[in-house]
């Protein structure tokens, strides 16, 4: 499930990177908000670039981090499918992508929370990705 | 586009005949049903339902000679659905039912809560009081500690609306009003037949569901939480109150447990009525609601005989 990489930019020529899924207050839990830093060396970089990652499918991934006056950066974050910039989003895939981000995340950001109870949810709410 | 898909699910109208209505509240566009004549009784639902909930408590109380009004919050129903996470607070949806309350100039008013129409309602009771006559409570919350030992587990209710896993889960995948919904609740054929395609049509595209997660996120579980200092006021408040209050209650609970929460709310308004408990988990309305306007209906018959209020 958390066969997710942290990769370099890749390559945007002939791409276009399409919103999937964005998340106003990652800070809810600090300790989200604390992983995503960690992992993109955040206090460092800023919001001079974007994060990347490779999912499953081996599509990548953009995190956007998005900054917000008063509060911890970041404070909020939008994920990007890269994609072929005319071709339209295989949405089974990218759910199952996004799916495994959030294990890579869970994982992550370390106990109390464990991607069982994710997996457990997942499968109490019958979400396709969660088997 | 959101009343068409409602529209053609199968005896949505014989279910739901009333007649829209629309105010302007704070900026938004609030839906809301006025049915009947006589004092006013607001029937105030939670997350992730609306109006439609009170589908069967809505004619007995209008025969019982009562006029009931039912808004859906904002975020929810027919109303507007702010897209961003910063549009919603506790206090601007206790703002939002006093703008449509003055609106209306409502008086004498009966508030009728559910859910997060509890701390929505009840703060609306609390701050105008001139406008209350009566309140009754059912399966929600008024206090600044952990609303239930429910909401304090990591499965599966805080891992559900985690950052990122909410916007997934509720926004992408519906999970409360497909699933969660369908969990609590005792008769699931019945909710399958009536209701459960009218929960997610209304909500059908993961930005209109944005209140779906947020409102897990204004739950205090401690003492930085964001409402913690509202929830403190609001108890204050109802355990100065002297409201008629009426308490009803699911048997089956497991949300605001049926063991714990309707004697908390006693204790807190010892001079309540009840707690009646009817069959229903969380969302009882959808198992009693006949029953639960019967139990409103002569609660208030009692008050009136009083000359009460």
């Amino acid at each position: 499930m958390a066969d997710v990489a942290v990769i370099a930019k890749p390559a945007a020529e002939g791409t276009r990177q399409a919103l999937v899924l964005t998340e106003d207050r990652l800070g809810h839990y600090p300790e989200f908000r604390a992983f995503f830093a960690r992992a993109f060396d955040l206090d460092r970089v800023g919001l001079s670039e974007a994060g990347f990652v490779r999912a499953p499918s081996g599509m990548a991934y953009a995190l956007v981090f998005v900054g917000r006056s008063g509060e911890p950066f970041p404070s909020g974050l939008e994920v990007y499918a890269i994609v072929d910039a005319l071709e339209p989003l295989d949405d089974a895939m990218v759910d199952k992508d996004l799916w495994a981000i959030l294990g890579w995340m869970i994982g992550g950001v370390g106990a109390p929370w464990s991607v069982e109870d994710l997996q457990a949810t997942g499968r109490l709410y019958r979400i396709p990705a969660a088997g | 586009m959101t009343v068409n898909a409602l529209e053609s699910i199968e005896g949505f109208r014989d279910k739901w005949p009333f007649a829209a209505r629309y105010v302007r509240v704070n900026g938004w566009r609030m839906h809301y049903v006025d049915e009947g004549t006589g004092d006013p009784v607001l029937l105030l639902h939670g997350n992730p339902t609306w109006g439609f909930l009170y589908r069967d408590v809505i004619p007995p109380l209008v025969n019982s000679g009562r006029r009931v009004i039912v808004p859906d919050m904002i975020g929810f129903g027919l109303s507007e659905k702010p897209a961003r996470e910063q549009a919603h607070s506790l206090d601007g949806h206790i703002a939002n039912l006093t703008g449509l309350v003055r609106q209306l100039n409502l008086r004498r008013a009966t508030i009728v809560c559910h859910d997060w129409g509890g701390p929505t309602g009840l703060g609306f009771a609390m701050s105008n009081p001139e406008r209350a006559r009566a309140l009754a409570v059912m399966s929600t919350w008024a206090w600044p500690t952990p609303a239930a030992e429910f909401h304090t587990r990591l499965f599966p209710w805080r891992i559900m609306h985690a950052p990122l896993v909410g916007p997934y889960l509720l926004g992408r995948h519906n999970v409360l009003a497909r699933r969660g919904v369908y969990l609590s609740v005792v008769g699931r054929d019945k909710l399958c037949r009536e209701a459960q395609a009218v929960y997610e049509a209304i909500l059908p595209d993961a930005e209109t569901r944005l209140l779906t997660w947020v409102w897990p996120r204004w739950i205090p579980l401690d003492d930085t939480a964001r409402a913690q200092a509202r929830f403190a006021w609001l108890e204050a408040e109802l355990a100065k109150s002297r409201l008629p209050t009426l308490i009803i209650w699911g048997r089956e609970d497991e949300v605001f447990d049926a063991a714990t929460f309707p004697e908390r709310f006693k204790r807190l308004l010892p001079h309540a009525d009840g707690p009646h408990m009817v069959t229903g988990r969380h969302f009882l309305q959808e198992d009693s609601g006949p029953e639960i306007a019967r139990l409103i209906a002569a609660f208030l018959d009692r008050l009136d005989k009083r000359g009460g209020a």
